[in-house]
């Protein structure tokens, strides 16, 4: 107590300079409307940019949710795509059957294991049966073709990869209109092989490959990749090396395309077979 | 002591007065605003507790205040400067201490430690004003041009009128 007493006695010029001093600044912060308007401001930038960096970070943390989202989203808007288009096509048919409306069915998935190192790689997907999907559906990532769906059952779907010596797909490459055989020679992750391509064509690297909508499994005109390398190897076909554009080390959420006219077309296509 | 409060009462009424109806009447280009009222503090005598010294500096500082609009303004820079005042007069003193009955003055003191004692003070005390005006850093040179101008004219107008108070 007889300390604290000391304290004040002899601090007390100073103390009651604080307080005069504080009740003058008080004054001129509430009396002159100028000075009340700039300290708001100054305290409403600082705390603007704690919550601003706050909000920064929990949206960080959403991330994950909003990536969801943004990917449901795009399945639904590919959706009324395909209606768009096919609608026009048939401007002057009375069908309404949504069969006839519609070719393909997209959905969204998010690929919850994966490998780029084997020779037969798969892909697996967080949806299956219940979700609609089904064996021979595109999956295709970043717009490009990543594989297509071999087994589903009621909550996954396991998807061969385009990484996997056994996957073949019609292949086109797009300026000229040729088409060939593309599959994986199980070597690099960013690289597949296009055959078939006859060598009187002319090639030229840098030539987009896309698919041709033959299999009835990716929709046409889809892109793979872009012509990396030509070989001309020792038979009447290029040996041509694509770069893909899909990025399979980095596989994370991918689109699905499943055909609604797909049984149509190859029931109708084996009676003359 | 009777006396002696009603001298200073008088110099008080007389330096509020020539601040209000003269000098803040003197705006030259917005860079020339001398105070001279802040003179008050400085010729309070030496023997003044400092919570008096203080309570007169935020009197002083309230009252310009009250009739320029400006509530808080003057009072925050009296009240330092009523603060500070105690340890500028320890610095600059001359020959030991001072005569404790008498008070500030160029009579006693002399030109030169006048002179000096007027610049800190009034620098001290526009310094904070002119700062608490503005109530930003951008701009600070600006506004430290205008507290170096202002302390020149308030400084030559307080020495001016301490010459004419000796003269009295």
């Amino acid at each position: 107590m007889r300390n604290l007493l000391n304290f004040f006695k002899r601090y007390n010029n100073v103390i009651i300079f604080l307080i005069l001093e504080g009740i003058a600044l008080s004054l001129l912060a509430s009396g002159n409307s100028y000075h009340n308007t700039r300290l708001i401001k100054g305290i409403r930038g600082i705390t603007a940019g704690i919550e601003k960096s706050f909000s920064r970070t929990a949206s960080y943390f959403r991330l994950r949710e909003t990536e969801m989202n943004l990917a449901r989203e795009n399945a639904m808007l590919r959706n009324l795509l395909e209606q768009a288009g096919k609608m026009r096509d048939n401007s002057f048919s009375t069908v309404t059957d949504s069969v006839y409306r519609q070719k393909y069915l997209w959905f969204s998935a998010e690929v919850i294991n994966n490998s780029v190192n084997r020779r037969k790689n798969f892909l697996t997907l967080d949806k299956g049966y219940n979700d609609d999907l089904a064996p021979d559906m595109a999956v295709i990532a970043d717009d490009a073709v990543a594989g297509v769906i071999v087994g589903c059952s009621s909550n996954y779907s396991v998807a061969m990869s385009l990484l996997n010596t056994d996957f073949r797909l019609s292949a086109r490459i797009r300026s000229n209109g040729y088409f060939g055989s593309l599959s994986w020679d199980g070597k690099s992750y960013r690289h597949a092989v296009l055959n078939d391509i006859p060598q009187h064509v002319t090639v030229v690297a840098g030539d987009t490959v896309e698919t041709t909508g033959y299999s009835a499994i990716f929709p046409e005109g889809l892109m793979i990749g872009v012509i990396d390398e030509i070989e001309r190897s020792g038979s009447d076909f290029y040996r041509i090396s694509v770069a893909l554009k899909a990025d399979f080390k980095k596989l994370r959420f991918v689109n699905l395309a499943g055909n609604l006219q797909k049984t149509e077309q190859q029931n109708l296509e084996t009676q003359f077979q | 002591m009777i006396n002696r409060i009603l001298r200073y009462t008088l110099i008080f009424v007389l330096l509020i007065f020539l601040q209000l109806f003269l000098f803040n009447n003197i705006q030259f280009s917005g860079y020339v605003n001398p105070y001279v009222y802040i003179m008050f503090i400085m010729l309070l005598p030496f023997d003044i507790s400092s919570w008096l010294l203080l309570f007169l500096s935020f009197l002083t500082g309230f009252v310009i205040d009250v009739f320029s609009g400006t509530p808080g303004m003057h009072t925050s820079a009296t009240v330092a400067a009523g603060f500070v005042r105690p340890w500028v007069l320890r610095l600059i003193s001359t020959r030991g201490d001072y005569e404790f009955v008498s008070e500030p003055s160029l009579r006693i003191y002399g030109f030169k430690w006048f002179l000096i004692y007027t610049l800190v003070i009034v620098f001290i005390h526009h310094f904070f004003l002119f700062y608490l005006e503005v109530f930003r850093l951008t701009d600070f040179f600006t506004t430290f041009l205008r507290v170096l101008i202002s302390t020149l004219f308030s400084v030559v107008f307080i020495v001016l009128l301490e010459y004419i108070r000796r003269g009295k």
